[in-house]
């Protein structure tokens, strides 16, 4: 079941290399569901899943793979996923975390890559600074909905990977303390966060797309990092402008302190 | 036990044009890197953070090797891991393309030096390493008598590159 063929322009070595690529996914919620699918279609060797959430009703309008009965049963979302990627190669190694990423770093730690899919600013912030720490490319996805007269909605989303020696999400202007604190004021407020499946399946397409430009030699790359952004209402995707106004820094000046690689207390035994 | 030495791809860059650069005497360079780590269960991940390039006036004229540092160069090293909370990682370079390994006499005069970095940073492991063109291997210290083969390269840029060592510790290039 091993036949790559349709894919093979990716170059003669890119089967072996993507068999060996430990690829970390943080969310399995409409975009996360999505890339953990698509990663085992390309044929990616190791994909850890980490989420600590059972599945919703509300959930069955975007998660890739479930059913009824499995929001019957109140299955946790890495089960689902890990029963998505099994049903497609049964030889993908899948190490699962049903809890919170920060409480399973070291699914994160020797990964290649860290997809995060997770809700809000802050979550995105910690995502990219853990695997900065850690030396290690970071894609992330995000969509959100907006109310912008009566009627009309905006539905937007960005996809945005770093590199650990590149711009962080807070040099892009991607995180700003600005939205850092609107968030924090709007914490507690349960008000629905809409999410739709074909928006989450354009990012996590734009996400895949990234991750095997970085893995696999099918065209030269150089860019010191990505920000796509889509707009759902005219579904075009353009590459963002707002790194442009802000600050150029030889060195992030968020992440590049001399304690901010590694593990802060490392010591051996 | 996994060990995986995992470096930006632009910081190995201009580690190996530093390397490739003349020297008056020396028929080859040698550097040191600086090393966080983290662990991960059995994994041990070597993380190199700054690179110090050994000065021109401290190699020594011997013509039996590549190159002999002299005592400056290896006490400027371990000054650097007196005063900081870093592993260290000698490195030095094979620039050609293939089958990468140390040599007979880069093995026997490691363990002359690697373990006096315990004596001044006792709880970080320490490296050496030698570069090929497009590849790496090495071996890592985890006590002074405690050595364990480096068993997997990454080097992160615009692409990643991921390289395993075999049961010797050596890295064969494939395009």
């Amino acid at each position: 079941m091993n036949d790559f063929s349709r894919q093979s322009f990716l170059g003669p070595q890119a089967q072996k290399i993507l068999a060996n690529t430990r690829a970390a996914v943080v969310g399995l919620g409409g975009g996360g569901s999505h890339i953990a699918q698509q990663l085992a279609h390309i044929g990616v060797g190791e994909i850890r899943i980490l989420d600590p959430d059972k599945i919703e009703a509300s959930n069955l309008n975007r998660l890739v793979g479930a059913t009824e009965l499995d929001v019957n049963r109140k299955r946790p979302k890495v089960e689902i996923a890990k029963r998505i990627i099994a049903g497609v190669r049964p030889w993908i190694n899948v190490p699962t975390a049903e809890k919170k990423w920060q409480e399973a770093d070291h699914l994160l730690k020797d990964s290649h890559v860290v997809f995060g899919c997770v809700d809000g600013y802050l979550q995105r912030d910690y995502l990219d600074a853990a695997a900065r720490r850690f030396g290690i490319p970071y894609i992330d996805i995000g969509m959100g909905i907006a109310r912008v007269a009566p009627d009309t909605f905006a539905v937007a989303g960005q996809m945005i990977m770093t590199h650990p020696d590149g711009p962080c999400l807070r040099c892009l202007g991607f995180i700003t303390n600005d939205r850092l604190n609107t968030e924090e004021n709007l914490y507690g407020d349960a008000g629905i966060n809409p999410q739709v499946v074909w928006t989450n399946g354009t990012l996590a397409s734009l996400a895949v797309g990234a991750f095997m430009k970085l893995f696999t030699p099918w065209f030269p790359v150089s860019e010191p990092y990505t920000w796509l952004e889509l707009d759902g209402n005219s579904q075009t995707v353009t590459p963002s402008k707002q790194p442009r106004y802000m600050p150029q820094h030889d060195r992030c000046p968020h992440h590049s302190g001399p304690d901010d690689l590694g593990d802060p207390f490392f010591a051996l035994e | 036990m996994k060990v995986i030495f995992r470096a930006q791809a632009g910081f190995i860059k201009r580690i190996r044009a530093d390397l490739r650069r003349p020297h008056d005497f020396a028929a080859e360079r040698v550097g040191f890197m600086t090393m966080r780590a983290a662990a991960s269960g059995s994994t041990l991940l070597l993380l190199p953070q700054d690179y110090h390039a050994v000065a021109d006036a401290d190699y020594i004229r011997d013509s039996s090797v590549g190159a002999m540092l002299g005592q400056e160069a290896l006490r400027k090293a371990l000054e650097i891991a007196l005063l900081n909370k870093v592993g260290m990682v000698h490195v030095h370079m094979h620039d050609w393309p293939g089958h990468l390994w140390f040599s007979r006499t880069d093995l026997s005069e490691q363990l002359k030096f690697m373990p006096d970095f315990f004596k001044v940073r006792r709880k970080m492991p320490h490296a050496a390493v030698v570069l090929g063109p497009a590849i790496a291997a090495g071996r890592v210290w985890l006590a002074p008598d405690k050595i364990e083969r480096i068993t997997e390269f990454n080097f992160v840029g615009p692409r990643v590159e991921v390289f395993h060592s075999d049961a010797s510790g050596a890295v064969d290039y494939v395009q």
